[in-house]
This record gives C-alpha cells, sequence and structure tokens, in this order.
C-alpha cells in the first residue's frame, strides 16, 4: 500500500467513525473500533483526525490505545488530546505512562501531564510529583501541588506541609489548594486526626483570608468535639474572617451541640456579630434556638431586635406564636410590622387559633391586625369568626372584616353577605358589604346562581342597597342578572333607574345595548335619555366587541346624539374603528363647529392605522377627499400636516 | 453600636497580618474604591440602605457579553455594588463593558484586564465576579475566582461535565465562598409559587415534573471543525484564552462571535441550554436538589424530548421540547393526584388546574420570603449572602445536581441507551463507557 493509500483511507476511517454516533458497541466491535482508531494515530492523518480519535478512545480506549497515545504526549499540537484519549482509560499503564513523561516533558505539556496525575490519583506519583513543587517555572509548581492534593494521601499531606512555609508566595495558593485536597481525602477515609494538623497549619498560616476561613471550617466541621471549641473560639475571633467563618461552618452542621455553641456564645459579641449569629441560628432550622431569639426579640438593640423576629418564621415552630402577638403592641412600629410579618408566616393551627383570639382584643387597632392576618394566613376555616367581626363596633373593623370575607369567601357566604348589606346603616358599610360580593362573585362559579340570589333581596332594600345590588349583578352578568337589572330601569325610584341604568352601561358584554339603545329612545326624561346614550356610546367604544358590532352601535346611536357632548361620545367611540364606513359616518360632523376638530381627529386617527395595515396599498387615495377637507378646516397645525401627509402618500408598490 | 470590623483580608499571601485600616490603605492605593471581602448588611445595622463605600461591595465582570450585559445592567442598580474592572480575552467586549460600567459611574476608573490569571492575581481588592463568558469557560473560572478569595455570580450552563461541577462545589466549601448560578427563575414569584404549591402538597404528592428544553439545536452535538480563518491580533482576541480548557482548533470567527453554540467541546446541548434552569426549577418542586435523577429514558429522536427521568422519591421529571405543558420559554409543571401548576417566561400569574389554587399565590409567596428571607431578585439574593456569607438559593450545588442531571442526560442520548445512576457515589450503574463521559482532560494550563 502506498503512503498515499494509506493516507486516504485512514481520512475515510477517521470520518467514518466521526459521524458515528458514540452508541453502545459490543466488546468485539469496540476492539475493532479501538484499532481502528489506533491506525488513525498511527498515520499521517491530520490534527483534526487524530483529535477525534483521542476524544472517541477516551470513551473506548483501553491498555492497547496506551502506548500510541503516551507516544504523543510530547507533541506540542497533541499532548492535550493524548492526555484527554489516556486520562480515563481504567489500566495502571496510563499512570506508568504518565510518570514516565515527566521526566521529558517541559511547560505546558508537563503541567498537562502533571495534572493528569492527578486527576488519575496516582499514588506512585506524589514523590516523582514532590521534585516539581520548587520548580522555576511557576505553573509546573503549582500543578504538582495540586496534583499531589488531588492524590490525597499520607505522604500527599507530608510533602506539602513541608513545602507551604518554604513556599513562595505565588505558589503559596497552590500549596494550600493541595492541602485542602489532601485533608479532605484524609477526613473521608476515616484518617481525621491528619486533617486536622493540616487545617490547623493553614489556619495559622500567613496566608490569603480564604485560605483561613478555609481552614477555620475544616477544623470545625473536621474536628468532632474538639470542632465544636474551634467553633466557640472563631465565634469570639475579633478577626471577622474566622467569625464568618464559624458561622458559615455552623450554618453545614446539624448537631445540637453547634446550636448550643451559637447560643453560649451570642450574648457576649458585638450587637453587629450577634447578627449574624442569630441569622445562622434561624438558617440552622433548630428549635432549641427559640428561647433565645425571643429573649433578643424582646429587648436590646433594634437591628438586632429584628433580626431576632425575622429569624422566628426560619425556624417555623408555632411556640414562638405567643410572643410575637406581644410584640404586635410595640412602641416602634418597625418591630410591631416585623412580629406582624413573623406571626403571618408561622404554620399551625394553633397560631390559627391565637389570631382568632386576636379578633377578641379590646383595642381596635389589635382586633384589625388580626383580620389583616386572616387574610394573609388564608384561615378559610375561620370564616365564622370574621363574619362575626363585620358586626363590629368599630367602622374600620367592620370595612376591613368585609374586604377579608371577599377575599377569603366563596358562594356559600353570600346568603350572609347579602344579610349584612341590607342591614347596613351607613353608607360606608354598603360599600364594604358591596365590595365583598364583588370579590366573591369575580372568582367564577354559578353566575345565575349568585345572580338570582342577589335578585331575591331587591324587594327588601332601601334605594341606595338596590343601588349597590345592582351594581353587583352587572359584575356577576348573565342572563338573570340582565333581566333583574332590566326590571329595575322600571323602578318607581329615580335613584334605582339611574343606578340601573349605569349598571347597564357596566356590563361586560353587549347584551345590555338594546335595553339602552330602546330607553334613550322612549324616555322622556332629559337626564335618563343622557345617561343611557352616554352608557350605549361606552358600550360601543368596548375594544372587546367586534368592529361590525360597535359600528352598528355608533350607527343607531347617531340620530340621538345631539348635543356637542354626546356627539364628541360618538365620535370617540368612531374613532376606534378602523374602517371606511367609520369614516364615512364621520364626515357630516366635520361640518359642525361643535365637533369639527374631534372629527378630524377621528378622521386622521383612523386613516393612520389603516394606512399600517396589509390592506393599506391604495387605501390613502380613496380617503385623500375626506383627508384633503380635514387638513383644510382643522385649526391644529400638526393635525393638518398629518392630514396632507396621508392625502398625498403614493400607494405602495406591489 | 460599632460598624467597622477588625480584620485581617487579602486574597493574596502576605507577610503579616493587616488590620483594616492597613487594608484600606493599600485598596485605596490600588483602587479608588474601597472594600472589604466579608462584609455586614448595613441594612441589618439600621443604616436604612444608606452603604458607606467601605461597605460597598466591589465586582468585576468576565467575559461578559450579550447575556452578560443584561445582568450587569441588573446588578448596577444596586446601591451597595460597585463594578471597578472588566476581563475579557476579546478586546470589543472588555470596551463594551468599561463604556457601561464608566457610564453608570459618571467617571473613567473601570479597568480593563486581557488574562484572568493576571487579573485575578492583580485585583485583591475586588469581592465578587460576574461570570458571563461562554459555558465552556464558567467552572473553571468560577473555581480559579473562588481560589483567589472571590466570590462569583455565573451564568449558566455553569459547568462543561459532572466532574466540574463537582470542583465547583468543592472549591466553593473549601474557601467558604459564595456561588450562585444564574437560574433566575428560582427567584421569581410565579417559578416560587409553583415550586412551593408543589412541595407544599397543594397538588397532593406530586408524581410527575415537566422541564422545558430548549426548541433548538439537538441533543446530539458537532464535532466538526469551522474552516480556519487567520487569527487576529492577540490584543484583540487572544484564541488561546478563549478556548480555555477545551481542545484545540483552528480560530473562526463565527466562535467568538457566539458561533460556539451546539459544538461538543463548547456547548451543553439543548438539554443543557435550558435543562440549566428547568432541572432546578423542577428539582426544587420535589425536594430533590441535593441529589440527580436514578433513571434515565433513551428516547429515539434528536432531542431528548420526552425522556422520563425518575428521582429517588419515585417523582418523574420529564423534559419536553415543544408548548403542551406551558406557553413561553424556560417552562416547567408539577402534576400531582389533586392538581397542577405551570409557569414559564411571560406570564402575569402562573396557570394552574383551579382558581383556589392561585387563591394561595400570595400567602404562598410571602410565606416563602417570610421563611427564607430570600428577596425575589436573584441578583439580590447573591449580594445579601456575600454579605451573610449565607448560601444563595441557586447555590454551588444546586448548580450542580441539576446540571448533573443535565449531563446525565445528555449522555443518556449521546450513548442511545437507558442509564440508571447512583447520585451518591455521582457514577452510572454498570455502565464504564457512561461513566468515562462524566469528565473530560482540560487543556494546560487552564486546569483547574
Amino acid at each position: 500500500m502506498t503512503l498515499m493509500t494509506s493516507f486516504k483511507l485512514n481520512l475515510a476511517v477517521a470520518a467514518a467513525l466521526l459521524f458515528t454516533a458514540a452508541v453502545s458497541i459490543p466488546v468485539r466491535a469496540a476492539s475493532e473500533q479501538e484499532g481502528k482508531l489506533i491506525a488513525v494515530l498511527k498515520s499521517d492523518a491530520g490534527q483534526k483526525a487524530k483529535a477525534d480519535a483521542c476524544r472517541e478512545l477516551a470513551r473506548i480506549g483501553t491498555k492497547d490505545s496506551v502506548p500510541v497515545l503516551a507516544g504523543m504526549l510530547a507533541d506540542e499540537k497533541m499532548n492535550h488530546m493524548a492526555r484527554y484519549g489516556l486520562e480515563t482509560i481504567p489500566d495502571p499503564s496510563v499512570d506508568a505512562a504518565l510518570r514516565d513523561a515527566l521526566a521529558t516533558l517541559k511547560g505546558r505539556q508537563l503541567v498537562g501531564v502533571i495534572g493528569s496525575l492527578g486527576v488519575r490519583r496516582d499514588a506512585q506519583a506524589v514523590a516523582p510529583l514532590a521534585k516539581f513543587l520548587s520548580d522555576a517555572d511557576q505553573l509546573v509548581a503549582d500543578a504538582a501541588a495540586r496534583a499531589i492534593g488531588s492524590i490525597g494521601t499520607s505522604e500527599s499531606a507530608k510533602v506539602l506541609q513541608a513545602a507551604l512555609p518554604g513556599a513562595s508566595a505565588a505558589n503559596q495558593l497552590s500549596v494550600c489548594e493541595g492541602l485542602f485536597r489532601t485533608a479532605e481525602r484524609l477526613s473521608a477515609s476515616g484518617k481525621r486526626p491528619e486533617a486536622v494538623a493540616i487545617y490547623t497549619q493553614l489556619v495559622n498560616a500567613k496566608a490569603a483570608h480564604q485560605v483561613r476561613a478555609g481552614a477555620a471550617r475544616g477544623l470545625i466541621i473536621a474536628g468532632g468535639p474538639d470542632g465544636i471549641a474551634a467553633l466557640r473560639q472563631y465565634l469570639r475571633s475579633s478577626d471577622y474572617v474566622l467569625f464568618a467563618a464559624a458561622n458559615r461552618a455552623a450554618m453545614e452542621l446539624p448537631a445540637p451541640a453547634v446550636t448550643e455553641a451559637l447560643v453560649a456564645e451570642l450574648g457576649g459579641l458585638p450587637a453587629d456579630n450577634q447578627i449574624v449569629v442569630i441569622k445562622t441560628l434561624g438558617r440552622r432550622g433548630d428549635v432549641a434556638a427559640i428561647p433565645v431569639l425571643l429573649a433578643t426579640a424582646a429587648k436590646g438593640a433594634k437591628p438586632v431586635r429584628l433580626a431576632a423576629i425575622r429569624a422566628v418564621p426560619e425556624i417555623g415552630q408555632p411556640i414562638a406564636a405567643p410572643a410575637m402577638v406581644e410584640l404586635l403592641a410595640d412602641s416602634d412600629r418597625e418591630i410591631a410590622q416585623a412580629a406582624q410579618e413573623s406571626l403571618a408566616a408561622l404554620p399551625g393551627k394553633e397560631v390559627d387559633a391565637i389570631v382568632v383570639a386576636m379578633l377578641g382584643n379590646s383595642e381596635a387597632v389589635r382586633r384589625i391586625a388580626a383580620l389583616d392576618l386572616v387574610a394573609r394566613r388564608r384561615m378559610t376555616a375561620s370564616m365564622p369568626a370574621l363574619l362575626k367581626a363585620t358586626t363590629d363596633s368599630d367602622a374600620k373593623v367592620r370595612a376591613a372584616a368585609l374586604r377579608r370575607v371577599g377575599e377569603l369567601g366563596g358562594p356559600q357566604d353570600m346568603p350572609a353577605l347579602l344579610d349584612l348589606l341590607l342591614k347596613a346603616k351607613t353608607g360606608q358599610d354598603v360599600d364594604a358589604a358591596e365590595q365583598a360580593l364583588v370579590a366573591i362573585c369575580a372568582k367564577g362559579g354559578d353566575a345565575e346562581a349568585a345572580a338570582g340570589a342577589v335578585a331575591a333581596r331587591m324587594a327588601q332594600a332601601s334605594p341606595e342597597q338596590k343601588g349597590a345590588l345592582l351594581r353587583v349583578l352587572s359584575s356577576v352578568g348573565g342572563t338573570a342578572a340582565l333581566a333583574s337589572v332590566r326590571a329595575a330601569v322600571s323602578d318607581p325610584d329615580a335613584e334605582v333607574r339611574a343606578s340601573a341604568i349605569r349598571a347597564l352601561g357596566e356590563w361586560k358584554t353587549a347584551d345590555a345595548a338594546p335595553d339602552l339603545l330602546a330607553l334613550a329612545k322612549s324616555t322622556t326624561n332629559p337626564t335618563e335619555r343622557a345617561l343611557c346614550l352616554r352608557s350605549y356610546l361606552g358600550l360601543a367604544s368596548n375594544p372587546d366587541m367586534p368592529a361590525g358590532q360597535r359600528l352598528a352601535m355608533c350607527r343607531d346611536a347617531a340620530p340621538l346624539a345631539q348635543k356637542p357632548g354626546e356627539k364628541k361620545l360618538l365620535l370617540s367611540a368612531l374613532s376606534k374603528i378602523q374602517t371606511a364606513q367609520s369614516v364615512t359616518l364621520i364626515a357630516p360632523y366635520l361640518d359642525d363647529a361643535d365637533t369639527k376638530e374631534e372629527a378630524s381627529a377621528a378622521v386622521v386617527a383612523i386613516a393612520e392605522r389603516m394606512t399600517k395595515g396589509r390592506n393599506a396599498p391604495g387605501l390613502a387615495p380613496k380617503m385623500a377627499e375626506i383627508l384633503t377637507k380635514v387638513a383644510a378646516s382643522t385649526g391644529n397645525a400638526d393635525l393638518a400636516k398629518r392630514a396632507t401627509a396621508l392625502a398625498t402618500a403614493k400607494p405602495a408598490a406591489k | 453600636m460599632n460598624m467597622k470590623q477588625s480584620t485581617s483580608v487579602t486574597s493574596k499571601p502576605v507577610s503579616a497580618p493587616m488590620d483594616r485600616r492597613q487594608f484600606l490603605k493599600r485598596t485605596a492605593l490600588a483602587s479608588s474604591a474601597l472594600a472589604l471581602p466579608t462584609l455586614i448588611p448595613s441594612s441589618a445595622l439600621g443604616l436604612n440602605g444608606a452603604v458607606p463605600p467601605s461597605e460597598r461591595i466591589v465586582m468585576a465582570g468576565l467575559g461578559v457579553g450579550n447575556r452578560g450585559t443584561h445582568d450587569l445592567n441588573w446588578m448596577l442598580p444596586e446601591a451597595d455594588v460597585q463594578f471597578v474592572a472588566i476581563c475579557d480575552s476579546k478586546k470589543s467586549s472588555r470596551e463594551s463593558v468599561k463604556r457601561i460600567i464608566d457610564n453608570k459611574y459618571g467617571n473613567t476608573d473601570c479597568k480593563m484586564y486581557p488574562d484572568m490569571r493576571e487579573f485575578l492575581a492583580m485585583r485583591p481588592d475586588i469581592d465578587g465576579l460576574l461570570i458571563a463568558t461562554g459555558d465552556r469557560w464558567h467552572a473553571l473560572a468560577a473555581t480559579l475566582a473562588m481560589r483567589a478569595g472571590k466570590d462569583v455570580y455565573s451564568e449558566k450552563p455553569s459547568c462543561m461535565t459532572i466532574a466540574e461541577g463537582q470542583l465547583v462545589v468543592d472549591t466553593a466549601k473549601r474557601y467558604g465562598r459564595v456561588y450562585q448560578t444564574g437560574t433566575q427563575r428560582l427567584s421569581e414569584a410565579n417559578f416560587v409559587f409553583c415550586i412551593e404549591a408543589a412541595k407544599q402538597g397543594l397538588l397532593g404528592k406530586v408524581h410527575t415534573t415537566y422541564a422545558h428544553i430548549a426548541p433548538w439545536d439537538a441533543a446530539e452535538m458537532i464535532h466538526e471543525w469551522l474552516p480556519a480563518e487567520p487569527e487576529p491580533p492577540k490584543e484583540e482576541v487572544d484564541w488561546d484564552a478563549w478556548l480555555g480548557p477545551c481542545p484545540w482548533r483552528p480560530y473562526n470567527k463565527s466562535y467568538v462571535s457566539g458561533g460556539w453554540r451546539g459544538h461538543y467541546d463548547f456547548h451543553t446541548s439543548c438539554i443543557g441550554e435550558w435543562g440549566a434552569h428547568t432541572f432546578a426549577q423542577a428539582m426544587a418542586g420535589i425536594d430533590s436538589l441535593n441529589t440527580a435523577a436514578v433513571e434515565y429514558g433513551y428516547v429515539k429522536n434528536p432531542t431528548g424530548d420526552g425522556m422520563v427521568t425518575v428521582f429517588p422519591n419515585g417523582v418523574k421529571m420529564v423534559l419536553s421540547r415543544g408548548d403542551k405543558y406551558w406557553h413561553g420559554s424556560c417552562g416547567m409543571r408539577f402534576d400531582g393526584p389533586e392538581g397542577w401548576v405551570s409557569a414559564a417566561d411571560g406570564y402575569r400569574t402562573p396557570e394552574a388546574s383551579s382558581p383556589a389554587l392561585l387563591a394561595e399565590f400570595n400567602k404562598i409567596v410571602k410565606d416563602y420570603q417570610a421563611r427564607t428571607l430570600r428577596p425575589m431578585s436573584h441578583v439580590r439574593d447573591f449580594f445579601d449572602c456575600v454579605k451573610s456569607r449565607r448560601q444563595p438559593v441557586a447555590n454551588a450545588e444546586v448548580m450542580h445536581r441539576s446540571m448533573e442531571v443535565v449531563h446525565a442526560a445528555n449522555i443518556c442520548m449521546w450513548l442511545q441507551r437507558d442509564m440508571k445512576f447512583d447520585p451518591v457515589k455521582e457514577e452510572f450503574i454498570g455502565d464504564a463507557e457512561a461513566n468515562r463521559l462524566r469528565t473530560r482532560a482540560q487543556r494546560a494550563p487552564y486546569i483547574g
């Protein structure tokens, strides 16, 4: 086979391998595939093909691949991919090959091989790697320290502990990193005294803050009983790095002894450090911390008290609730507010019972706080107590209670609320009951049943109460509600009739429109006629309704709109309908001095929107005549300019 | 009350411990901003949000591109945060970010660095880094930064392999660093509501959760190299540094302009692209953020759509690419015998099987905040934790475990077979080939 033939074959093999998904293959097939990959590496294939082969060997390579991969370690271009292939091959010959390479490589190639020995945790490599700890090349020395640490044997500890005092400033962090890795390995393998010795050396070293912090953490966690002593020592430390590290370690350790240590030290700390320890106690969630947190919450510096109050819900024990209730009366509003929030977040029926008991407090402000808590805690089971509060002697309490009934209540609570509304003696109480009913109806459910329940009370209601019930019906919507409101339009009381008309005007759908139009045409009462027309045009402005329906409504209303204000409402509704027909309806109003400007603005607004649409080409010329008229008649210079621009715009090319 | 801490703080080895005064003097010379790497929240001390310069969190950006700029603009308004530097191997990005930062502060103080190692060594005054490089650099940059004493907010997906994720976890613990991955929906009310509703049993015992995977790209990755182009001058784009720990390949402008996605060496597939977010969200709701799925069912399609994973508690997490369970990006859903809840980007409120569930929205979100003291702002949570030294909501362990499921799902797709995984040993059961894909050799000198 010629060299060129061999080259082409290898390229073909490499390409085939490249496009083969990394699918599980039988052992025999894997062996064949490995053979082909090795052949690529031995060939004069290019760097890409060889890199691909190395990547595949990282997945399936065996000891058979080691010689060829090891032979590439000295190749500047292939060193990394050779390691890529070697690092995952589960055969000791890889370690031997990597150790052998230490003697011949330099620079990046050497750094890489050292790193691979660390990844493979080759215990036999500690001694040869130790020689590089003082290498002149900082990258090499750093890599050696980290790799020895990853291997993590007692021998690693010995080598690195000896190296630390003499490590250069540039290399010290890497030696520390190696020592951390070693300590973690030793601790995990049961050699905790050796790990503690390392951490002790590091915490006392003149090293970077993160090293001392890590060492302090290590001493506390790996130290067993001595770790608790270390924890207490660092909590008392004036060195904030060690103090913070102690707190960090305390968050990792669930042992009760840690809580005891934190609690024991808390009182003796400066106030700002107390805040940190309190947060640590909260984060740990140990119920044993509750007494000290409550004591701290009760008195002392305000920031410390706030921290203690806010730590209470983190632990989440109902036992803390009575103390939080007491703090609601604190003279400092921020303290009281924090206590309220903590109380709101504490779980448990015991806490619910405490809140219900608060509803009987002699102070109205406490009762209102209790109502807030009922809502915040979503205590739906406490509805009877809530309904009782709606008859409170204090108007603010009654209003708050009704608001909460609306928030928490359901259809089953409507009869009680309707009773309240009908018994209400003040406008405020009527409004509050109405809002609660609207809130309940807004949650959905059987609209017809709700409308029936409301309508059944109309006969007993005063005119003011009827107004409220009509607004509730408007919010409910539906056939039954509309029938009730329609009937109220004929009520002998003018106030009720006006409320009914407004209710129709607030209707969510166009169903109420025919009633309003008919009434506007038939009534002899000018006030009611104006009200009907305004409400009708309000419905015609609802963008949720189809444009065609709104246009028809406007067309029907146009003959009735006689006063300037009514005409302007009509033009406003028409301006939101982007059709040529609406422009046609608007046109006559350009000749009316009272409506000229509104009509001009409506025409331009419609034209501008229409010319942006997909049917825009050709539209502007069709409207050119009326736009020219607008430009000539309006007193608004900007409007005239826009109208002229639209009128003279050329059709867009197709 | 004494607000100042007596301390000895520096990221570099020193000949003798310094007190606070010495430290401030030294950093004042190095930078116009004064900072302590470890701080007590001034708000907690009753300063009512007035943050003196000495208690600002001094930040720098690393590899801040489009997404990073979004993060930067999110962080810059925080009153107790000051950005002082940007490090990027790409000159145009360095200059762009410097302009944003300088415009914010009305000066020209933001320093630019092309080389991360030099940058970390030269700026001991910096407390934290916003890391928003391409995915290939996230884990290594975070590791080197934390080893240098910095706290880290890292964009996602935050690791390329399971081994990289483990390294980030180990390093954060080792040096007591604060680390937050950019799964910001864990700090958004709609998602928090769904997670808490699932955890608190409002749906009954949740049996299935659904997690959105990106509706573009595939699980299978590209191994091809783009055509070689002449490398730009090193000061314009340091190609070697851009590649970092990844295998060398010839330069092509497309890579450095966002075209790295989809390439095996640089990306974690459509599963990682959104799974980095949604797996964490789903796992939070089934109380599984400290473990990984134990079963992965191979699906015969190019994307992983429909893959069923099973967690140790028996709950299924189904990967879903379309909009069957939501209508927005990065969606998630929880199903139980008593109902379901779901959320995705763009929702005004979550969706639920009944209005009664949604009625609990405010209570659940407020209870969550009171119980955890977490703000509904992912970056604020990070900054609060920088000061309190507490773990953020999306800490290193959360990142690693959710990405572990991403990587395992990818490996399942690549090897085209069902898999079982031991989340304690963090290895596939009876599948040596899969286990070898948990790690990739890093290119020297970019080794963690």
